[in-house]
């Protein structure tokens, strides 16, 4: 039988590789994804804590499938395989990726943050690039992001909001539990703008996805209405309707076949009958999440290109970021609530909404500009399990017991917590960068990723700041226990970085359309491309991103054929 | 972080007929758990969860039925598995394998003393954690009976409810 040479062939089915496959389709042309995970159909989802939270499930077994991280310990450079920790640094590896299981909470760039180093200056120990594209030229595919992926909110007029070309929203935003009152009557109290965020969650109805019902359950879970923006939902559904996307799910890329220009083949094994396939196209599109995207560039080094595909830079995994940097929350407890009824904040499933971008940009008359973060609220997750297990202890004694039983009711019964996230800057150093280990391969014979992680001092004390004034808005509320934790551990979900886009090949791996500089059928599609990631979660510019790429690849498709 | 830590100090962020699989001769053949490990852990899990309190019973909701198939299954940890079995052993000869037959106050001497090592409070922790999950889990993997867990604890599932254990595809 003649192989099938598909016109483009994209690796991993997450945020980037969906939206790219659905520009693509919609124009007409054959795509084939090939995706390591299996596919799970929206009416097979459901809210089982075991399996989703507490289990491999979704995401390799550690014992087959891991990286190393590198931490400094004491002065000196620590590995360890996450076997060994169990701290994972996978994130759903089904159809739509990490995506199923986001919280969705989204937020655009700043246009400043595309400049970040003309605007605010060189940071010592930090390696600062302005991006090559401006805000100007993202936000058409943010807007279409908002509409294709279904993005509820509401734009209320903001120093630091980024302009949007339609002020109002694709829809508006979800419900909201009754503390939000409480929350925008303090923060108004304190001089702080109380923001809606906006919500890669559907409030409404909409084509054969219906409004998000309120499950309690959102982040970590796939969704069961079709509510939550995933690239499952927004976008492999509908390029598979057009008939032009073939998906390949259980199939894992081992490796890329290149000569000195053209990539010719990915090779796949399948993960459930261990059979190994070529699969041939015109194009190659990278899009397995940014670690893993170094990674299979990093294995796929051959005679033409014996650092890596896209590496004559040298630059390949280089300045790994992550979307963090830190958390903290404060305690309501019913027998002393003044403020608010108790009863209102039991009310399950209801999103909080509320970010604060006050603290976005400091930009104080007497000295030069510097930039901040972004403050996102949101309850504790109301996970059974795994908020019984954390209240196990008192003064670092077990409970069991009635003293056990006594300590879970209060929990459960008397109190809600409301938490904070911070994001800032992860600024981009010589100490976090992903590479291959070379002593470890996984369960397919292949190196593991190695990822060195470490945070410059700045964003722990942006962090820091921003965290003391987030604390006495939670005073006001009338919380209490409440706490902050500063770290340079990152979030795993959060990530991007180690394949930077620029205009000079010697100092990128790809160009502003995120195309190789040294391959010419080769696009790299997911976080990886960003120089700097600005104070936000990441997946909106993802998802914006990628369509802008997925039209970069439909251009040069047209050009060819 | 080394792995033996983790696994210790770790904080990780309508059954009604499928109670009857568990009869304890179908886990023993099933997975030549060894009777002694078997009754150590089920008596420390009724003492974590007694008769008496605000919680359902250990045996209520199949705590050690629970604890068994879950460190079987082929998702589980395997590292954990081995520590759950190893920290059961040293449990029985700190005691001279008197532990079950104690009455409530001298078990509880005996637990705080094992507390008192590091492995020893590892174990009960993670001994902690596998019956945590019986109570809480949703009712289709065995523990939870007629969701009394949540019912105690004035709390639900969501839904859709799993339809088979560990996404059964
Ligand atoms: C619990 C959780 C909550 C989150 N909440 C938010 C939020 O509120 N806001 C926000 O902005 N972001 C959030 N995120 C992050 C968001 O999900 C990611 O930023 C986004 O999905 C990344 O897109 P991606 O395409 O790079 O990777 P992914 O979506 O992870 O997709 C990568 C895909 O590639 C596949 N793959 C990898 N390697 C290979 C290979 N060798 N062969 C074949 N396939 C491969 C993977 O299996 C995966 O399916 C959250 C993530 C998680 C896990
Ligand atoms: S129904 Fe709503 S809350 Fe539940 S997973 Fe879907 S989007 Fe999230």
């Amino acid at each position: 039988m003649k192989d099938i040479i598909y016109d483009v062939a994209i690796i991993g089915s997450g945020a980037s590789g969906g939206a790219v496959a659905y520009q693509l389709c919609k124009a007409g042309y054959k795509v084939v994804i090939l995706e390591k995970g299996q596919l799970i159909q929206r009416d097979e989802f459901s809210k089982d804590e075991l399996a989703y939270c507490r289990r491999d499930i979704v995401t390799p077994n550690l014992f087959d499938e891991f990286h190393t991280i590198e931490e400094k310990i004491d002065g000196k450079w620590i590995e360890t395989p996450t076997y060994q920790s169990g701290w994972s640094f996978w994130n759903g590896n089904i159809v739509g990726g990490s995506s199923n299981f986001m919280s969705g909470m989204f937020h655009r760039m700043h246009p400043d943050d595309f400049r970040l180093k003309t605007i605010y200056g060189k940071i010592d120990g930090a390696n600062v690039e302005d991006w090559v594209i401006n805000y100007n030229d993202l936000e058409p595919y943010y807007r279409l992001a908002e509409d294709l992926v279904g993005i509820s909110g509401y734009s209320k007029k903001h120093k630091y909001e980024a302009p949007r070309s339609r002020l109002k929203f694709f829809q508006p935003p979800t419900e909201e539990n009754n503390i939000v009152n409480l929350f925008d009557k303090c923060c108004n109290k304190l001089n702080i703008t109380p923001l809606v965020t906006a919500r890669a969650v559907l409030s409404k109805n909409i084509g054969k996805r219906d409004a998000c019902y309120y499950s309690n359950f959102c982040g970590s879970y796939g969704c069961s209405s079709g509510a939550k923006g995933s690239s499952r939902e927004a976008f492999i559904s509908p390029a598979l309707a057009t008939g032009n996307l073939t998906l390949l799910s259980n199939s894992h890329v081992t490796h890329l076949d290149s000569s000195e220009k053209i990539i010719k083949q990915a090779n796949i094994i399948n993960n459930i009958t261990n059979q190994k396939l070529k699969i041939y196209a015109k194009f190659f599109v990278v899009a397995s999440q940014a670690h893993e995207s170094v990674r299979l560039l990093l294995n796929s080094a051959n005679k033409f290109h014996p650092n890596g595909l896209s590496n004559s830079s040298g630059e390949l995994g280089k300045n790994l970021i992550f979307s963090a940097g830190g958390a903290g929350g404060g305690t309501f407890y019913k027998d002393d609530m003044s403020k608010i009824d108790f009863n209102n904040l039991m009310d399950r499933g209801l999103f909080i909404n509320r970010s604060i971008l006050d603290w976005y940009i400091k930009d104080d008359w007497w000295k030069p500009k510097e930039k901040g973060g972004l403050v996102e609220f949101m309850f504790e997750h109301q996970n059974n399990i795994s908020r019984a297990v954390n209240s196990r202890y008192k003064d670092n004694r077990l409970l069991w017991g009635e003293e056990l039983a006594k300590k879970l009711k209060d929990k459960f019964t008397k109190t809600k917590t409301l938490r904070f996230e911070i994001f800032n800057d992860w600024l981009p150093t010589d100490d976090c960068f992903i590479s291959i280990d070379k002593k470890r391969k996984d369960k397919y014979g292949m190196p593991v990723g190695k990822l060195r992680i470490n945070a410059h001092p700045k964003d722990l004390e942006i962090a820091y700041n921003i965290s003391k004034k987030v604390k006495i808005i939670l005073k006001e509320m009338g919380a209490k226990d409440i706490y902050s934790s500063i770290s340079a551990v990152p979030p795993q979900n959060l990530i991007a970085g180690g394949c930077r886009f620029g205009d000079n090949p010697k100092t990128s791996v790809i160009d502003k359309n995120c195309k190789s500089h040294d391959i010419k059928n080769l696009f790299i599609a997911d976080a990886s491309f960003m120089p700097t990631g600005g104070s936000t979660p990441y997946s909106w510019t993802i998802y914006a991103n990628a369509l802008r790429v997925g039209e970069e690849v439909v251009k040069v498709l047209q050009k060819k054929l | 972080m080394n792995r033996r830590f983790f696994i210790s100090f770790s904080t990780y962020t309508f059954i009604g007929a499928s109670n009857l699989l568990y009869s304890n001769n179908i886990i023993f053949n099933k997975f030549q758990f060894r009777k002694d490990i078997y009754n150590i852990i089920e008596s420390v899990q009724k003492h974590f969860f007694p008769q008496d309190s605000q919680l359902p019973f250990a045996s209520e909701f199949s705590s050690i039925e629970f604890l068994v198939s879950t460190i079987y299954h082929k998702r589980f940890d395997k590292d954990i598995r081995n520590f759950v079995i190893s920290g059961a052993k040293d449990f029985i000869s700190q005691e001279n394998g008197q532990f079950i037959n104690y009455n409530r106050e001298d078990k509880e001497i005996a637990l705080r003393k094992f507390e008192n090592s590091s492995r020893g409070s590892k174990w009960l922790s993670r001994i902690m954690i596998l019956s945590m999950e019986a109570l809480l889990s949703d009712p289709i993997y065995g523990g939870n009976f007629r969701k009394s867990g949540w019912i105690a604890l004035d709390t639900k599932g969501g839904n859709p409810k799993p339809k088979s254990r560990y996404i059964n595809l």
